[in-house]
């Protein structure tokens, strides 16, 4: 049996390989017709050889369960139908990115400084200084090219008129790169005949780019940085990542045991020939875990003395502790404010609407319409937590309210979207599933966002829900 | 270099190793003991005796026989020297230094963990099991190979050859050893020809020793043959000067040059075709010893040097 697009049941939402009539977009038609050629024992084959070459390659995450302290390695889901993305309409997102992230940084030093924005627009400044993500240790601090978070992964959704939203910025240690990169290996494993004939470009340079962006912090005049990733260690869920990013730049993956701040207030680590001066550290421990004699651990993964080797300018931190005050799904809904305030221009890409439940006239809103609803706590990622209105019974809906009701702060609303869908594997055909996109934004002297991003889909039919975690898969993203 | 990475290195190469000379040690005795199909005498024990894990064996299992034997050596987790064991270890050390090795000598342990972690499992088909030791033995080879081939000079490699040399001499000597205990006096001069040649294939050392020395094959050319050849790879010898080698590469080496260098020599001046079966095994005895001892120092010197 051969793949028809006739047949493709293409669902009310927008679907970006295939018009509602059916018929093939401008960009997809090559690989639409490529895949049309195929009988659905073809799509079982390369799917197998997919799988192969993910277990060979032995990407893997680790998921935790209930009663499960050291989790379980997984095999990285990759569905082998690419996602495309138009060039000229790419180049925009860029922009738009690299405007918002611009101003996110402004904010995080606004924040720990003269506090502008606080005191000169209409939020509400207790959300950002009552919150846990607001560092004291950081009042005061000014960083290197105002860069505080210096590698970003922002959110992307297309909704039903075929254009791109953020959904929200993640600003402290955002994973999934390793996965874009690695997603195009195993595709030019499996279809080395569509890149030759579809012109896609590379996104290679992003270990060189962030590898630049790390070097460009650096406190001290040294030509060669000492740079090191800090990790908490083989447990945690994104430590092949970690290892990943690691050997791509050519840097030492090191532990919290492996540091120690010596008496001159340096950060060194414990190599066989002796003690060797740190002077980027790119951290991928939470804040709270940084540094034993800060926060309210006791924790073995941090340094002790971090913090204050960071504030005395002895080593620099990316990301810089104290940014997960622009992470905040509360804070999200002022990011357009936020460019006008430090920017003067007008955002580029737009946010979903945002209700913020501390206000109670928003509140009652969404309550009144909490049909077409999304609840989300403010502070959980990987898609925990969230509610939608729509999916609820009678009971789920009253005990979300109550919860809204007694801690509005920790929830924000957003109407529901309907996510863009492309063409997936499903086993058994060719079905519409729903997507998103996390590219990555580095800044340090420079900014770059890398091409494309991280595509994630929904591999359960109708499903919104595309953390891998949570039974979502990933497609490679082409830039076409 | 790190020296918990150097550690990790250091361990995944004698693990990885470890249980390819397990392996061998399972697929010459099982062959060993289809020329002799009816000699009882002639049992496990001795293998099992080497790995000094006879406490554990006899609480586990009830007679020395061939299928518990094989269990014990490939797939119980508590033994901690099975083939399984050592896989897991190797996987642990490797997973934590991931970023330091070769793309492709990760992958081609992902492919040996992924084929063998399911354990032989049918240790009672003797086709099946001698398939599954020798995939073992070309999947450990093909690791090496890689990293032979595709990975730079430097304190890395340095470490990694020297975790793979140590594990070297230490089994080996136990392999020699054990033909010193465990001898019986009743035995026929044939079976003694046999368990040399065994043990000759055991370390893959048959051809080259062939090469070497034709004819009768006399106890004491074995002998100084695995301990003593400069050529072979796997004589002892041979991988103390490598592990010299190694160690000379590495910063601050005086005091395990030392070490070294004193075992070199006295292995080399020893006339060990003349020793009888007592002054051989306590000659072994000695060079475990050094070893331990070296493994000590080298611990201490690059792993915990900030204890």
């Amino acid at each position: 049996m051969k793949i028809s697009w006739k047949k493709y049941p293409n669902a009310s939402t927008y679907d970006e390989y295939v018009t509602p009539q059916n018929s093939l977009r401008g960009h997809s038609k090559k690989i639409g017709t490529f895949l049309e050629s195929l009988s659905i024992e073809d799509l079982k084959e390369i799917n197998i050889a997919t799988e192969a070459a993910i277990k060979s390659m032995g990407i893997s995450f680790r998921v935790y369960s209930e009663g499960s302290l050291e989790g379980q390695d997984r095999m990285w889901p990759l569905d082998f139908i690419p996602r495309l993305i138009r060039k000229s309409e790419w180049l925009q997102v860029e922009k738009g990115l690299k405007q918002r992230v611009k101003a996110l940084n402004m904010f995080i030093e606004d924040c720990y400084n003269k506090q502008q924005f606080l005191n000169e627009s209409d939020i509400d400044k207790s959300l950002v200084l009552d919150s846990p993500a607001f560092k004291t240790y950081c009042i005061g601090m000014k960083l290197k090219h105002s860069a505080w978070s210096h590698i970003c992964g922002s959110d992307l959704i297309k909704a039903h008129d075929g254009k791109f939203y953020v959904l929200e910025d993640n600003l402290r240690v955002p994973s999934g790169v390793c996965y874009m990169l690695e997603n195009r290996m195993i595709m030019k494993r499996v279809f080395p005949e569509l890149f030759y004939q579809y012109g896609v470009t590379p996104i290679d340079a992003y270990p060189t780019k962030l590898y630049e962006t790390l070097a460009s912090v650096k406190n001290s005049r040294s030509k060669n940085p000492e740079i090191v990733l800090l990790t908490p260690g083989i447990f945690n869920s994104a430590y092949h990542e970690h290892s990943f990013l690691a050997q791509q730049m050519g840097i030492d993956l090191v532990e919290g045991r492996d540091l120690i701040v010596d008496k001159d207030g340096f950060v060194y680590k414990k190599t066989i020939e002796g003690l060797i001066k740190i002077d980027v550290i790119y951290r991928r421990v939470d804040d709270d875990y940084l540094d034993p004699e800060q926060g309210n651990n006791n924790s073995a993964i941090g340094v002790k003395g971090l913090i204050k080797a960071w504030q005395e300018k002895k080593v620099a931190i990316v990301n810089s502790p104290g940014c997960g005050i622009a992470d905040d799904k509360a804070i999200y809904s002022f990011v357009p404010k936020m460019i006008r305030f430090y920017l003067n221009e007008e955002p580029i890409i737009k946010n979903i609407k945002t209700f913020i439940l501390t206000n109670k006239e928003q509140r009652e809103y969404v309550f009144n319409n909490f049909k077409e609803m999304v609840i989300k706590p403010v502070a959980e990622s990987g898609g925990y937590g969230i509610v939608i209105g729509k999916n609820c019974t009678r009971q789920e809906k009253e005990s979300t309210i109550r919860k809204v009701r007694n801690n509005p702060r920790n929830f924000v609303a957003q109407p529901l979207i309907s996510l863009s869908t492309a063409p997936t594997y499903s086993g058994e055909n060719i079905a519409p599933r729903h997507l998103d996109l996390r590219p990555f934004i580095l800044t340090g002297e420079n900014q770059y966002v890398t091409v494309g991003g991280l595509t994630r889909v929904a591999l359960k039919e109708g499903s919104t829900v595309v953390n891998s975690s949570q039974g979502g898969g990933s497609k490679d993203t082409w830039i076409v | 270099m790190l020296s918990r990475d150097a550690e990790h290195l250091y361990w995944l190469t004698r693990y990885v190793e470890r249980l390819e000379n397990t392996a061998r040690m399972i697929n010459v005795h099982s062959e060993l003991m289809l020329d002799f199909p009816g000699d009882k005498s002639l049992g496990w024990k001795p293998i099992i005796k080497t790995m000094d894990s006879e406490k554990l064996f006899q609480n586990k299992y009830s007679e020395y026989s061939e299928i518990s034997a094989v269990k014990f050596l490939g797939d119980d987790k508590e033994n901690e020297n099975s083939i399984i064991s050592s896989l897991e270890m190797a996987r642990y050390n490797a997973r934590a230094i991931k970023d330091d090795l070769p793309r492709s000598a990760t992958e081609q342990l992902n492919n040996l963990f992924n084929e063998f972690s399911g354990g032989m499992s049918s240790s009672s088909s003797r086709r099946k099991r001698a398939s599954y030791i020798y995939s073992v033995i070309s999947g450990t080879q093909r690791f090496f190979g890689i990293i032979s081939d595709n990975f730079s000079r430097g304190y890395a490699f340095e470490f990694m050859r020297l975790g793979r040399f140590v594990e070297r001499i230490d089994m080996n000597s136990r392999i020699i050893d054990s033909l010193c205990i465990n001898k019986s006096n009743e035995q026929t001069h044939d079976f003694h020809t046999l368990e040399w040649v065994s043990m000759l294939r055991t370390l893959s050392a048959h051809e080259s020793f062939r090469k070497e020395i034709r004819g009768e094959i006399e106890r004491g050319d074995v002998i100084n043959f695995l301990l003593k050849n400069e050529n072979f790879p796997r004589s002892i010898y041979r991988c103390l000067t490598i592990t010299e080698k190694s160690l000379s590469a590495l910063p601050k080496n005086n005091d395990v040059l030392e070490v070294i260098k004193k075992l070199n020599h006295r292995v080399f001046s020893a006339r060990l075709n003349v020793y009888d079966d007592k002054q051989l095994h306590n000659f072994l005895d000695y060079l475990q010893r050094r070893i331990h001892l070296l493994d000590e120092k080298i611990h201490k010197n690059y792993f915990h040097n900030y204890l």
